[in-house]
């Protein structure tokens, strides 16, 4: 289990102002500015548990997973993981858990994978009957077989991320964190990896945290989501639950002569508002539809939860 | 196997995946360093209308600056800034996440490097005793070598944690690299890597011999040319052994700090 209690977290930065002067100053006095990054968050999941964690960028996403993850020490506040205190680094924790970051490589690049693997595999302690069986698996599900031999760096971004999942699953982690795994990948090979966490959380029920900008993402992956605005948490819940928040309101989408827009509308005012917008445009169309998620997320990501 | 030779076998890897690189750092830097010490010493010696200087002659001075870059290789391990180019660039995180020690893992990656850089030495002075000084191969040279060898090696664990100490700084620190500039510097010209120690006045000597450079590089060099006794030797290791300790202790303090104050920066 997963447990976050009353969690803090404030990076310190040094600002400086612009231009020569600003330089020649802060060569001999830096002005020091704090950063509120997480602010008192509590979070549960259980085992097999997948959540998405959304938000905007410099929400607090990462920052979280990284405290999880043992990267980074909290401000204040207590994380328990599987009973264990994540910066406290015991290697209980660390062999079983993962952090796939998106952007991040953690394979050698240097080497062929199978090269990184062998040295995951005595780092872990893998035995290696659940190693064959692992490379096997994860290689046969991701499609990279024919890659397994050749030099890290020479391969395409897709097969690069593909070759870190394989990597960071190798020891068949209990507690896995997803930082933008998609990020930068073509549709296809978003889709690829999509499928294949689907069927490994089903496969071996970890627990699992996952940030994504892309709603694809979040939608096929996660049945439960926070959303997390200016490092505190707006929305704890299930993700079909989310489209109730707005459910007083409706979306018109509406084509003029002159522009495209949509406009959200609470349902008791849809036939004035629609009279209005006839009355002073020119439609050319005009649409009545259920917000979608992604407008939902994107509402309460600029206005919390005041709308609903 | 077990997984500390599994990272030595990786790092051996990753040293020979680059062919060229290995080559030319082997053979082209070794020609390039051979031809600039015997034109600058040979001119030297002939303006001067000398044959030796300080105890060294050209050939003698010839093999001093042959040995000199090597044995720096050796020190310096893994390529410079090994640790905060990794803390600068993201790629640090990883070790944080794997169920291993972040200074043992970079001390068995540094020190297979730097036992590459030990058997360059011993196929460079062999080659330049037999092929330039003519010599007869003596068990008493080749003892020379190899207790010059153990000693770089020996400089190699010593210089890792003085490197490891200052590179650490960058968990929290915006740029370490003039401190690590300067550190070369330091090693270098304290060392007697730009001239050997026999040049300096005996006052400046003093005060070299303070620092743990001198130590470092001069002694193990000066033992391959067989210019040290035994009792200097063992001398040089006990003086090692205590700045050893002293930086040993330097680092186990910064990491302790860095891990509180690490930010992930770069992620």
């Amino acid at each position: 289990m997963i447990q976050v209690t009353n969690l803090s977290k404030s990076f310190s930065s040094h600002v400086k102002e612009p231009g020569l002067k600003g330089s020649l100053k802060a060569l001999v006095k830096r002005e020091k500015k704090i950063k509120e990054a997480l602010k008192s968050v509590t979070l549960k999941i259980d085992q097999g548990e997948i959540v998405g964690l959304i938000g905007a960028n410099g929400a607090g996403k990462t920052t979280l997973v990284k405290i999880l993850a043992g990267i980074v020490h909290p401000t204040a506040g207590d994380v328990s993981v599987l009973g264990y205190r994540p910066w406290e680094r015991d290697n209980g924790y660390r062999k079983q858990m993962s952090l796939i970051m998106g952007q991040k490589n953690q394979v050698w690049w240097d080497l062929p994978a199978l090269d990184s693997f062998l040295l995951l595999k005595e780092i872990y302690q893998i035995d290696d009957a659940t190693y064959k069986q692992s490379i096997e698996f994860l290689a046969d599900t991701l499609m990279v077989k024919d890659q397994l031999k050749t030099q890290v760096r020479k391969l395409s971004l897709g097969e690069r991320m593909k070759i870190e999942l394989m990597a960071a699953l190798l020891h068949r982690p209990k507690v896995i964190f997803l930082d933008e795994p998609t990020i930068g990948l073509d549709i296809s090979a978003q889709k690829a990896v999509r499928k294949f966490l689907r069927d490994y959380q089903k496969e071996w029920q970890p627990m699992t945290i996952l940030t994504s900008h892309y709603m694809e993402d979040i939608k096929e992956l996660c049945p439960r989501v926070v959303i997390i605005k200016e490092g505190e948490f707006v929305y704890d819940g299930a993700l079909s639950d989310i489209q109730k928040l707005l459910g007083d309101e409706k979306v018109l989408s509406v084509t003029t002569a002159e522009k495209t827009f949509k406009v959200n509308v609470p349902r008791l005012e849809l036939a004035r508002k629609t009279q209005e917008i006839f009355e002073k445009d020119e439609v050319l169309d005009l649409n009545i539809m259920d917000p979608s998620v992604e407008d939902i997320i994107e509402s309460i990501m600029r206005h919390g939860m005041k709308r609903s | 196997m077990k997984w500390w030779t599994s990272i030595i076998s990786q790092e051996i890897k990753k040293i020979l995946s680059y062919r060229s690189d290995f080559w030319v750092t082997f053979v082209g830097q070794t020609a390039i360093q051979l031809v600039i010490a015997r034109a600058l010493w040979s001119s030297v010696f002939e303006s001067q209308g000398v044959v030796s200087m300080q105890g060294f002659n050209l050939e003698t001075m010839t093999l001093y600056y042959l040995i000199a870059p090597v044995g720096t290789r050796i020190l310096l391990g893994e390529s410079f800034g090994f640790i905060s180019r990794e803390i600068y660039d993201g790629t640090f995180t990883k070790y944080l996440l794997y169920p291993l020690s972040f200074v043992q893992y970079k001390t068995l990656t540094y020190l297979t490097n730097s036992l590459f850089y030990v058997l360059q030495l011993f196929i460079i002075v062999m080659l330049y005793r037999m092929f330039f000084m003519k010599a007869a191969f003596e068990p008493t040279m080749f003892l020379n070598l190899m207790a010059g060898m153990a000693l770089f090696f020996i400089g190699a664990v010593v210089y890792l944690s003085l490197g490891m100490a200052v590179e650490l700084i960058s968990l929290w620190a915006d740029n370490v690299w003039s401190l690590m500039v300067m550190l070369r510097f330091f090693t270098a010209f304290l060392g007697g890597g730009f001239i050997p120690m026999s040049f300096y006045p005996e006052w400046a000597r003093r005060i070299m011999y303070l620092t743990p450079f001198p130590y470092l590089v001069s002694t193990p060099i000066r033992t391959i040319m067989g210019d040290v006794s035994g009792a200097e030797v063992m001398k040089c290791i006990l003086v090692m052994g205590v700045w050893w300790v002293i930086f040993r202790v330097s680092v186990h303090f910064i990491w302790r700090s860095g891990q509180k104050r690490y930010t992930g920066v770069g992620q």
